[in-house]
């Protein structure tokens, strides 16, 4: 945990950085009369100090038993398809439309994690579809999109 | 109207058919989703927010009261019947609750948990009730220093709270207020942090975020490992627990009534931290200590009564302050905006009915937990019997759903995955959310607060601490950031952590 608490307090660093920066270009306004920039400075500012402080405390930590990596032993493959799929369904969904595009994005989902046959994840994602669509667009007037074919 | 007429008006707006659905739909899904892993209360709030758009704000918050309810009832459901907690409420119930069940005795832990939530759901509904209207009648008198200072100490609190480190749950906090900035400045109107995109001009939506933060990233850390599931099937029979139950549980039911109602109304206390207190003072007083963890039933009595006085008592700074303590009332407190309700001290005065309509359907609730759920613990189960890689697609598409009908647009399906890989990664760095979220809401206030005071001061920071109330929430508040640095209380702190494990 040691390195993973570096890496981390390196990263916000780099955020309290970009965000003080950013509040001073708002601009802070006077203690009389605050700018929009005046909390972000704040926090950013001790952001930064905080991430300095989490830096030098993992530094200074005796190093703990090996406990292994919190980012081993996880199926990269499942979280980066899954996570690829959702992104790829908040792209087309405007231009397939609901219907086809949960249709693909479920299709895709009961087949990567369940791996049963075809006609059973069809099926399964066919019906999800319908009811999701029937439930949240008929029932609770949601407004989905219909996409280029009208649907 | 006196105490008594607004209690009966209260049930009137309650008995009304439309608030009495809702009040079932929300103690039903909340025990479905306290059964479930993957979707939390906050994130089923959120899903369902949207749908109630076209309904009045009294039936909006009854559901969403329901479904707080029923989540803490679901949760030790499968505790003591498949040591699998749905929520982190009920962690603990699974060291004795399931012992009992292993035991033979799955009926009564089921029981004393059903009827000490009712009972500890009554107490804090008369808590709320006793505290709140006069809370509220204080609070008027409360300015911008006063409020910034009370938000300045809230959010210490839920930081000291954390499960993890303090240092990183401060830093979450101040991420959250960072977020909290996105969008137009309230008092110039100008936009700030949207990098030239416009659907951030309204800053960044609280339902994306909440969904990403606790439920595509809790689907994510499911999806890393082995999605078998294994459910030990025991049989339930004799719901209602015997005398000598009942003589043991009674004080166990009482006392974490008390600590839940009293940490509920803590900043960051909720429903978590008061079952862990609960449990800890339980064991300490017991004569017989070594029970617990065998199939105590005090140990399932008193976590499962605290975790349902918290959600009565974190409504009060909520519905009286206008501050929410915890994330799960950040929603509620989403909710009430959206419908052009602002939460605080005028609240009860000018929205009569939603107070006390709340307040009768929390009674309502809890009968409806009891009366329908006890009869249907089979069903629930049964739900946990589906496989995962069948539920998490499904889980997963209602957040999807949840994100875009907020406000139809699929920028904040964008912001889900990206909040939901965020959140993901942080829990692997040992970040939590809920110090995040609850900063992300208190951020705009706490800004606004900020610089009205030093407005009213001409830019004297002495405004915080000349007024009593202030100096006295930034005092303790400086405490207890100094507390960590005593010896004692790490000491403390390692014990809880230990005893956590």
């Amino acid at each position: 945990m040691k390195t993973y608490d570096r890496i981390s307090s390196f990263f916000w660093f780099l955020v309290s950085v970009v965000v003080f920066t950013e509040s001073v270009r708002l601009g802070l306004g006077t203690l009389r009369n605050p700018g929009r920039g005046f909390l972000t400075f704040g926090a950013s500012g001790l952001l930064g100090i905080l991430s300095i402080a989490l830096f030098l405390q993992a530094s200074f930590r005796k190093e703990e038993k090996l406990e292994g990596s919190p980012l081993s032993h996880i199926l990269w493959q499942r979280i980066l398809s899954v996570l690829a799929a959702l992104g790829l369904y908040s792209v087309l969904m405007p231009t397939l439309g609901y219907l086809i595009s949960t249709f693909l994005l479920m299709t895709f989902l009961f087949w990567s994690l369940e791996k049963r046959w075809t006609g059973w994840i069809l099926l399964s994602s066919f019906l999800s579809t319908i009811l999701t669509y029937l439930v949240f667009s008929k029932w609770l007037n949601c407004q989905f999109p219909d996409g280029l074919f009208g649907f | 109207m006196t105490f008594v007429d607004s209690i009966l008006y209260g049930f009137q707006v309650t008995f009304q058919p439309t608030n009495i659905l809702f009040c079932a739909i929300g103690v039903l899904v909340g025990t479905l989703v306290g059964v479930l892993p993957g979707i939390g209360p906050a994130g089923a709030m959120a899903l369902l927010l949207p749908a109630t758009f076209k309904f009045s704000p009294t039936a909006t918050l009854i559901l969403l009261g329901g479904i707080y309810y029923g989540v803490q009832y679901g949760g030790s459901t499968t505790s003591i019947l498949v040591n699998i907690p749905g929520e982190a409420s009920s962690v603990i119930t699974c060291l004795d609750g399931y012992q009992m069940a292993r035991n033979g005795r799955a009926g009564p832990a089921l029981g004393i948990a059903a009827w000490g939530s009712f009972i500890a759901g009554t107490i804090a509904n008369i808590g709320l009730m006793l505290v709140a209207l006069p809370l509220a009648h204080a609070a008027l008198s409360f300015g911008p220093p006063e409020y910034f200072a009370l938000m300045c100490a809230g959010l210490l609190i839920v930081t000291y709270l954390a499960q993890g480190s303090v240092l990183k749950a401060i830093m979450m906090a101040l991420v959250g207020i960072i977020l909290g900035s996105i969008g137009l400045d309230v008092i110039t109107g100008l936009p700030r942090f949207t990098l030239g995109i416009n659907e951030l001009t309204d800053g960044v939506g609280i339902i994306p975020l909440v969904m990403g933060l606790f439920g595509i990233s809790e689907i994510l850390e499911n999806l890393e490992g082995s999605l078998q599931t294994e459910i030990f099937k025991t049989r339930v029979k004799n719901l209602w627990p015997s005398f000598q139950d009942w003589m043991e549980a009674k004080w166990a039911i009482l006392r974490g009534s008390l600590i839940g109602f009293v940490l509920g109304i803590l900043p960051g206390g909720g429903a978590v931290i008061s079952t862990f207190v609960a449990y800890a003072v339980e064991k300490k007083i017991s004569k017989h200590p070594e029970r617990f963890g065998t199939g105590a039933i005090e140990g399932v009595a008193a976590p499962e009564s605290a975790n349902n006085a918290a959600a009565g008592g974190s409504l009060i700074p909520l519905l009286s302050l206008g501050i929410p303590p915890n994330p799960i009332m950040a929603i509620f407190f989403s909710a009430l905006i959206i419908h052009g309700v602002q939460p605080g001290p005028l609240l009860i005065k000018q929205h009569p009915d939603l107070f006390w309509g709340l307040v009768a359907s929390l009674y309502l609730g809890n009968a409806l937990l009891l009366v329908l759920n006890l009869p249907l613990i089979g069903m629930w189960v049964k739900v946990l019997e589906i496989p995962y890689r069948i539920l998490f697609p499904l889980i997963l598409l209602f957040c999807l759903i949840g994100a875009y009908s907020m406000n139809n647009v699929t920028f904040d399906l964008y912001v889900m995955l990206i909040f939901g890989l965020f959140g993901w990664i942080m829990r692997k760095f040992g970040y939590e959310g809920a110090p995040l979220v609850l900063a992300y809401v208190l951020g705009p206030m706490l800004e606004n607060a900020l610089r009205q005071s030093l407005l009213i001061s001409q830019g004297s920071f002495t405004i915080f601490f000349t007024r009593p109330i202030s100096a006295i929430a930034l005092g303790f508040a400086f405490l207890l950031l100094l507390s960590n640095l005593f010896p004692y209380f790490k000491k403390r702190r390692e014990q809880y952590e230990r005893f956590k494990e």
